[in-house]
């Protein structure tokens, strides 16, 4: 890129600028008492990148980085409104010995290991079928797998929730075609995990899919030739070539979804309102009731560290396991 | 990289964007409503209201004519919805008071928490003269209002007194006497009868309780004059009568009466297919099961609630609901004035009952003649009558506390134990008091 000379001349300044960044001798290159010249110095090539980014910066400063520091500094206290004390690790404390918060956390987990590895399995599948090609109409096909992932979480759960219905759900209607007997999937424990697995299932699959598609287009063809000139079958194929080429898209998807199901809070909450007896509580959930409902903040905030450091925890794990064996 | 941009420009650049921003954000703050007013106390300019669905309608009617009999004063009543309404109240307040309008609509399931936990958060109405009306208002609601600080932070606007609403046909068909169900044990034992004549369930509850509607176990307990905090705040979830009313569900339940309503629009849709015999309603019901079954006409009857226990109480108010004035607004004087008109005015109030449906707590409201008048929809019975009659019977004040929240999600997650899982009432109900407690810092009740 070319500079117009106006421009150009502060940068040959900036050898005159000690590593500091004091510029030495400044002053003996300006007119004394310049503003205009001095306003001119602030727009330089090199300051304009920051002053692009400065929005952003700021951005993150006002919105996300005091809200997070305010956020452990109120896990600190307790107390109401404006009138808070400080406490300490008492809520954290408070944590371990909430049976709720443990159901919570078991239920994520429960639905973290059973849906994600589902999901993503079912995607890679799907991501195979769509990059054949003897598959016909797969624009169609692709556009009809990723759709659902646009759909709004909550109207997904109200969605589910009228499909699921025990009386009158759609589901249930279908399932009595075959002579099996209705399921009361919303309100029984275990049938109602298996609704929010479903739902999330639904949602996710065709988006994790896409992402698998487009890394099944960037492996080389020339590595399944040479492999099927050393007559390689389509099995031996897919675990030499197809999933070692497919790594760093599968930690992808295997963090983003971890992250993502560690989140969970709209389905369950639209669908069954973690309910029956808490079967569906996840953690996100539990700490939107002690925030706003129970006007907890003291309490959410806790929760919401503790999550944060699990997620990490998994995050650090999972990127150790699946990212450093190249 | 660059030097030109140096430290001190990039944070001298940080400052006054911050400052900006900061400039920004205070010429976009201050109440809910805009146009004039000023000083903080303001007596004048627009105020906003904030309610839900019938009820902003019903409120929308009073506008009018508080307008023309408050010159300078402006109303704008804006419909949030329900339950979108609570949380946007909770952030404005938890927030110091920003965004909120100048009068909110709050219900007695939150109106004491919201108290609790932000004490100033709603204006102080008795500076403005809330105290004269601690009498116009029926009995049990005016503690609910008092704060910490003992002053009036709301004034009542509709109360929900309990009623059987059940299906007469049914009733006359199964050859059951209405005036022979005198408690809930009378009606589990004339249900099998109601069942076999006509096919329908005695009631419908949410088993799973995904939407925690715990009414109908509250409604047990306060028909003992009980619920889950005491006077003092204690814990009483685990009380003799909270048992027995999870003992009368749990019956019920075991008996093949209770119909599952979890799920959207299952209990509508089970009453509208005429499977249910009867409904535990408050008087809001009165409206809407007319409204929504408009084809079960001259069918449905109201009766006083059968006691919880054999020769206990008969009469309880369900729920309530309150305006208040956010402390933050512009306009308090103004705002004020709306409420004070909206609710102790007889002809407004009945104004909104008949807009809204929504039954008023002012007690000279009752004079007015519709409140004797035979209605039609339930084969010419004065249903209002009724409820008015079980109001002045007195029902006392419930402590909702600033736990409500908590305790309801608990009392529901036990409900949901003893009927899906058959655990023990009892036991529940003890393992739920003792972590409302632990989780509240309160003290369970002996």
């Amino acid at each position: 890129m070319s500079l117009a000379p106006s421009e150009r001349a502060p940068a040959t300044g900036a050898a005159t600028t000690t590593a500091t960044g004091t510029p030495a001798g400044r002053g003996t290159h300006r007119h004394p008492g310049s503003a205009r010249r001095g306003r001119r110095r602030l727009l330089t090539p090199e300051s304009v990148p920051y002053l692009l980014i400065m929005p952003a910066v700021l951005g993150f400063a006002i919105f996300k980085a005091y809200p997070i520091a305010a956020s452990f500094w109120i896990s600190l206290t307790t107390g109401n409104g404006d009138d808070r004390q400080f406490s300490g690790l008492a809520n954290y404390r408070r944590l371990l010995d909430d049976p709720l918060f443990w159901t919570a956390l078991k239920n994520t987990a429960l639905i973290l290991v059973v849906q994600v590895p589902l999901m993503l399995g079912l995607a890679l599948l799907v991501a195979l079928a769509l990059n054949s090609t003897k598959v016909w109409l797969r624009p169609l096909w692709r556009l009809g797998v990723f759709v659902p992932s646009l759909t709004g979480l909550v109207a997904a759960g109200v969605m589910f929730s009228v499909i699921l219905n025990r009386d009158a759900g759609l589901l249930n209607w279908v399932l009595s075609l075959f002579g099996v007997d209705r399921v009361n999937w919303l309100g029984s424990p275990v049938w109602a995990r298996v609704g929010v697995v479903l739902v999330i299932t639904w949602h996710y699959t065709g988006y994790n899919a896409v992402m698998y598609l487009a890394g099944l287009q960037g492996v080389p063809k020339e590595l399944y030739e040479a492999a099927m000139v050393d007559g390689a079958g389509p099995v031996r194929r897919f675990f030499s070539i197809t999933l070692p080429q497919l790594r760093p898209i599968l930690l992808l998807t295997v963090v983003l979804s971890t992250i993502g199901t560690l989140q969970l809070f709209d389905e369950p909450y639209v669908l069954t309102g973690g309910g029956p007896d808490n079967a569906t509580l996840t953690v996100t959930m539990y700490l939107y009731n002690n925030g706003f409902k129970y006007f907890d903040f003291g309490y959410a905030s806790a929760l919401a560290y503790a999550l944060a450091l699990i997620v990490s925890l998994l995050g650090i794990l999972q990127v150790r396991l699946m990212g450093e064996r190249r | 990289m660059s030097h030109h941009l140096s430290r001190r420009h990039l944070l001298q650049l940080a400052t006054a964007s911050a400052a900006g921003l900061g400039l920004t954000a205070c010429g976009g703050s201050g109440s809910g409503g805009s146009g004039g007013g000023g000083g903080a106390d303001g007596d004048s300019g627009k105020i906003t209201v904030w309610s839900w669905t019938t009820a902003a309608e019903a409120l929308r009617g009073v506008v009018p004519s508080f307008e023309r009999d408050n010159p300078g004063i402006t109303v704008d009543v804006q419909d949030l919805g329900n339950p979108a309404i609570w949380d946007k109240i909770t952030v404005g307040l938890a927030s110091g008071g920003k965004g909120l309008a100048d009068v909110l609509h709050i219900g007695v399931d939150y109106l004491p928490g919201y108290m609790e936990k932000f004490p100033q958060g709603l204006a102080d109405l008795s500076e403005l003269g809330a105290d004269q009306h601690k009498d116009a208002f029926v009995e049990g609601l005016w503690p609910t209002v008092i704060g910490k600080d003992k002053a009036v932070h709301a004034l009542p606007w509709e109360v929900n007194p309990l009623g059987l609403f059940y299906r007469h046909d049914y009733f006359e068909k199964a050859d059951v006497d209405p005036a022979s169900l005198t408690s809930w044990d009378d009606l589990i034992a004339a249900g099998p009868k109601i069942r076999a004549a006509t096919g329908a369930q005695l009631l419908g509850l949410d088993k799973p309780g995904t939407v925690q509607d715990m009414d109908f176990f509250q409604n047990l307990m306060q028909l003992q004059g009980a619920f889950y905090f005491d006077a003092e705040g204690r814990v009483t979830l685990a009380s003799d009568e909270a048992v027995q009313a999870l003992t009368v569900i749990k019956r019920l339940n075991d008996a093949g009466l209770l119909a599952d309503t979890a799920g959207q629009g299952t209990w509508k849709r089970l009453v509208g297919q005429g499977k249910l015999a009867t409904a535990p309603y408050p008087a809001w019901a009165i409206e809407y099961l007319s409204d929504k079954f408009p084809a079960q006409s001259g069918k449905w009857r109201v009766m006083q609630p059968p006691a919880a226990v054999p020769g206990g109480g008969r009469s309880a108010i369900v729920n309530s609901t309150f305006l208040s004035v956010s402390a933050t607004s512009k306009r308090r004087k103004a705002a004020w004035r709306f409420i004070e008109y909206a609710l102790t005015k007889p002809a407004e109030i009945n104004r909104m009952f008949a807009s809204g449906g929504v039954f008023p707590a002012l007690k000279a409201a009752y004079t007015d003649p519709k409140f004797s008048a035979p209605d039609p929809f339930y084969g010419g019975q004065k249903v209002l009558k009724s409820f008015v009659d079980s109001l002045t019977a007195g029902a006392g004040a419930t402590n909702f506390t600033g736990d409500y929240s908590r305790a309801l999600k608990l009392a529901s997650d036990a409900q949901s134990q003893v009927l899906i899982k058959g655990a023990d009432p009892a036991e529940a109900l003890k393992a739920a008091a003792k972590q409302l407690a632990q989780q509240t810092g309160r003290q369970q009740a002996a």
